[in-house]
C-alpha cells in the first residue's frame, strides 16, 4: 500500500513527539542543586518573660550546629553530602508580635530551610499558624500547648518536651499514690499551665479527688500573699502552682515569708532552672518541695542519636565553661533531631522532612529520653517523673520520688515544718 | 468575712506601696507637664542598687534609699539639663517627653540586661525582717510593713514639702500655673530641676522595695511598673501628687479582693478603674477640673 507524503509526515512526527515524551517520563528526576548551606532559621528573647529560657535553649542549639559544622555539617540524604548549617537568628524580645514579624520574615525573606520555634507556648503560638500557612514544617521545642496539638498536621512537630497533656499524668498518680484528698491548683492563664491544669484535674477526678482550689492568675501574676491565704482557707494537704519561672519565684517566696505551710508543694521551674530558683528563693525555701524533674538532672546513658546525658554535660560545660541546664539540653536535642531528620528524608521538602520524623518516632532515644510523636505533632515520649528536692548539706537534690521505676527514694510525706 | 478581711488589710498596705511607686511620675508631670515613660525603669535602676548592695557590699537594702536619692541627683541633674528646657520650649512636650523618655527607657534596660543579664534578682528574704505582723487577726510578712511605713513616710514628706516648705510652696504655684508662676517671680527652673531629682528619687526609693512585694526585679518588668503608675495616678488625679494616694488605695484593695474572689481577672482591674474614672471622673478621684490646653 502506497502511503501519501503528508500521512507520512504526520506519522513521524506523532512518532518522534510519542518517544521524546515517553523519554522524559522515564528519565530520573534532575537533582535538585544541594545548597552552600542549609539555613535553620529561629528566635531567641534576649529580654522580657522569657529570656532566660529562651536564651538557654538558643545556646543550646548554637552549641550543636557549632560542634556539627566542625565536621564539615550535617549530612542530607536527599544531596548525599554534608553541608554546613547556618543558624539565622532574630531577638523577639519575649513579645509575640514581634516574633510574628520575625517568623514571617525567616519564611518568606530568609527562605530558611528549617524553621525552629522559640522557647514556650506563648511564643511558639504564634508560629504554628504561620509556618502551615506557608507548608513549612515548624520545629517545635518546648511549646507544648496541648491545643497546638488537635488535629492532624505535616507541618508541627513538637521534639525536646512532651505536650503539656501528659506532663501532668505522672503527678496525678503520685498524688493519688500518696492519698493525698486536698489539692489546690493555682495556675497561670496561658497554654502550657492551662493544659496541665486541665490535664491534671483530670487524672485527679478519675481518681475520684476534686480539687478544692481551682483558679488561674495572669501570667504576669507577681504577688502570690493573698491569694495564698485564699488557697490555705480550704485546708488543701497539696498545693500545684504551675506558671512560667518568674511566677514560681514570687511564689515560692510569698510562701516563705507568709508563715503557711502545706503538706505538698509543688512548681514546675526548679526541675529546669534550678541555680535561678534557688538563687532568688534559697534552698530553705525549696526543701522538700516538688517538681518535674527534666535532663540533665535525670540522665539517660543510653542513647541511639547525639550523645547521652553524661557526655553533653561534660562536653557542653568544656565549651561554654557554664554547667548545661534544661533548655540548654532541649536547644541540642533540636539540633541532633534535625540532624537525623535531614539524614534519613529522601528528598529536601517539608513534606519529607515531616515524614522522616515520623519515621524515627518510637525507635529514637536522645538525651532527653524517648522520642514520640504522634500525627498532630504532640510528643508523647520524653515523659517527666516527679522529684522531691531534699536538703543536702547546704544545698539541695533531687530525689526522684515517682515513678516507682524511676525513683530513687521515698517521698518526704507531709513535708516537716521548716 | 476573713478572707475579705485579709484582701483589705493586704489592699491596703499593697495599694500604699504603688503611691509610692507611682507619685514621682506624677510629680514631674504635675510640675514639667512632660511624660516619664521611663519612670518603671527608674523604679528598676534603685531595684538594682539595692540589689548591689546587698550582694556586693552585705549591706541591709534600706541603705539602697540613700543610695536611690543620691543616683537621683547624679543622674537627675544631667538629664534634666540636657533634656527639660528643650522639651518645655517646644510645641507639643508632652508627646515630644513621651518618645523621648521611651527612648530613656529601651537604653536603660538594656543597660539593665549587659551589666545584670535578663535573670530575676531578688534581695535577701529576711532583711527586712523574717516574722508576720498580725493587725485584726490578719497576718502579712515584715517586709510588706516596712515597705509600707517607709511608703508612709516618704508620703508623709512629701506632703510636708508641699505645704511648709517655700520650695514646696514654689512647687504648687508651677503646677497651678507655670506662666504665673515665672510672672510672680519664681525661679522655675531651678524648681523644676529639684522636683525632677526628687520624682526620680521617689521612683528609686520605690525600687528598693519592689523586690519583696513582687517576688523578684528583672529588666522586663519596667514597662509593667510605668503602665500601673499611670493607672494609679489616673485614678487618683493626674497633676497631684498627693492624689496618688488615693489612686495607690482604690487600686491595692481593687486588685487584692478581685485576686481574692476572681484571681483571673485581677490584672484588669487598674485598667478597668482607670477606663472608669476617665468615663465619670476625668480629673481623676481628687481632681478638681479637667485640664484644658
Amino acid at each position: 500500500m502506497r502511503v501519501s507524503r503528508p500521512v507520512w509526515l504526520l506519522s513521524a512526527a506523532v512518532l518522534i513527539f510519542a518517544g521524546l515524551t515517553l523519554a522524559g517520563l522515564l528519565r530520573p528526576a534532575r537533582a535538585a542543586t544541594a545548597p552552600t548551606e542549609i539555613k535553620i532559621g529561629t528566635l531567641y528573647a534576649s529580654s522580657g518573660t522569657f529570656a532566660v529560657a529562651s536564651q538557654g535553649q538558643y545556646q543550646g542549639l548554637q552549641y550543636w550546629a557549632a560542634a556539627i559544622n566542625k565536621g564539615g555539617g550535617v549530612f542530607v540524604k536527599a544531596f548525599n553530602k554534608k553541608i554546613p548549617v547556618k543558624v539565622i537568628a532574630y531577638d523577639d524580645q519575649s513579645s509575640t508580635t514581634t516574633a510574628t514579624t520575625l517568623y514571617n520574615q525567616l519564611i518568606t525573606q530568609d527562605k530558611v530551610d528549617v524553621l525552629i520555634a522559640d522557647f514556650g507556648s506563648v511564643l511558639t503560638s504564634v508560629a504554628i499558624p504561620l509556618a502551615a500557612e506557608h507548608h513549612m514544617l515548624l520545629i517545635d521545642p518546648t511549646g507544648s500547648g496541648a491545643n497546638f496539638f488537635t488535629q492532624k498536621t505535616d507541618y508541627l512537630a513538637d521534639v525536646s518536651i512532651p505536650t503539656s497533656a501528659v506532663w501532668p499524668v505522672p503527678l496525678g498518680k503520685f498524688i493519688l499514690e500518696q492519698k493525698i484528698a486536698r489539692v489546690a491548683i493555682l495556675y497561670d492563664s496561658n497554654d502550657f499551665d492551662v493544659s496541665q491544669a486541665e490535664t491534671l484535674k483530670a487524672a485527679l477526678a478519675a481518681g475520684g479527688v476534686t480539687p478544692v482550689y481551682y483558679n488561674g492568675v495572669p501570667t504576669t501574676e507577681s504577688n502570690y500573699s493573698v491569694l495564698l491565704h485564699t488557697i490555705a482557707a480550704q485546708n488543701p494537704d497539696a498545693v500545684i502552682e504551675l506558671g512560667y519561672a518568674p511566677n514560681d519565684i514570687a511564689f515560692l517566696r510569698d510562701l516563705a515569708s507568709s508563715g503557711l505551710h502545706f503538706k505538698m508543694t509543688f512548681t514546675i521551674f526548679p526541675g529546669q532552672l534550678i541555680s535561678l530558683i534557688t538563687k532568688n528563693v534559697g534552698a530553705k525555701a525549696l526543701a522538700y518541695t516538688y517538681t518535674y524533674p527534666t535532663p540533665p538532672l535525670v540522665r539517660f546513658d543510653s542513647v541511639t542519636l547525639g550523645v547521652n546525658t553524661d557526655t553533653f554535660v561534660k562536653d557542653f560545660t568544656a565549651t561554654t565553661k557554664a554547667a548545661p541546664n534544661f533548655l540548654n539540653a532541649a536547644g541540642y536535642n533540636n539540633g541532633v533531631i534535625v540532624q537525623q531528620m535531614l539524614a534519613t528524608a529522601p528528598a529536601f521538602t517539608q513534606l519529607d522532612f515531616h515524614q522522616a520524623l515520623m519515621d524515627m518516632s518510637g525507635k529514637t532515644r536522645t538525651l532527653l529520653g524517648d522520642f514520640k510523636i504522634n500525627e498532630n505533632g504532640a510528643q508523647l515520649g520524653e515523659l517527666l517523673p516527679v522529684a522531691q528536692i531534699v536538703p543536702d548539706g547546704d544545698g539541695t537534690k533531687f530525689v526522684v520520688v515517682y515513678p516507682q521505676d524511676k525513683a530513687t527514694g521515698k517521698a518526704v510525706y507531709p513535708a516537716p515544718q521548716p | 468575712m476573713s478572707l475579705l478581711e485579709y484582701a483589705l488589710i493586704g489592699g491596703i498596705l499593697y495599694g500604699i506601696f504603688f503611691a509610692l511607686v507611682a507619685v514621682g511620675l506624677n510629680l514631674i508631670f504635675g510640675v514639667m507637664r512632660i511624660i516619664n515613660i521611663a519612670h518603671g525603669q527608674f523604679v528598676l535602676l534603685g531595684g538594682y542598687g539595692a540589689f548591689l548592695l546587698t550582694s556586693r557590699a552585705h549591706l541591709n537594702p534600706l541603705y539602697g534609699v540613700p543610695l536611690a536619692v543620691l543616683g537621683a541627683i547624679v543622674v537627675g541633674v544631667p538629664l534634666f539639663r540636657a533634656v527639660v528646657p528643650r522639651l518645655q520650649k517646644s510645641s507639643n512636650p508632652e508627646m515630644l517627653s513621651f518618645i523621648l523618655f521611651f527612648g530613656i527607657a529601651q537604653m536603660i534596660d538594656a543597660v539593665l540586661i549587659m551589666v545584670f543579664g535578663a535573670d530575676q534578682r531578688s534581695l535577701p528574704q529576711d532583711a527586712l525582717g523574717a516574722g508576720s505582723i498580725t493587725v485584726f487577726g490578719q497576718s502579712f510578712p515584715d517586709s510588706w510593713w516596712v515597705a509600707s511605713a517607709a511608703s508612709l513616710l516618704v508620703l508623709a514628706g512629701l506632703y510636708l514639702y508641699f505645704n511648709r516648705t517655700r520650695l514646696g510652696f514654689a512647687t504648687r504655684a508651677i503646677m497651678a500655673s507655670r506662666d504665673e508662676a515665672l510672672a510672680t517671680g519664681i525661679d522655675v527652673e531651678r524648681v523644676s530641676m529639684i522636683s525632677f531629682v526628687i520624682g526620680l528619687a521617689l521612683a528609686g526609693t520605690a525600687g528598693v522595695f519592689v523586690p519583696y512585694l513582687l517576688g523578684s526585679i528583672s529588666p522586663d518588668i519596667g514597662n509593667e511598673l510605668t503602665t500601673t503608675s499611670f493607672a494609679v495616678i489616673i485614678i487618683g488625679s493626674l497633676g497631684n501628687p498627693l492624689g496618688t494616694g488615693i489612686g495607690g488605695l482604690v487600686f491595692g484593695i481593687g486588685t487584692l479582693v478581685m485576686q481574692t474572689f476572681f484571681p483571673s481577672w485581677s490584672n484588669l482591674v487598674p485598667y478597668a478603674l482607670l477606663v472608669l474614672i476617665v468615663l465619670v471622673r476625668p480629673a481623676g478621684l481628687l481632681g478638681k477640673s479637667v485640664r484644658v490646653t
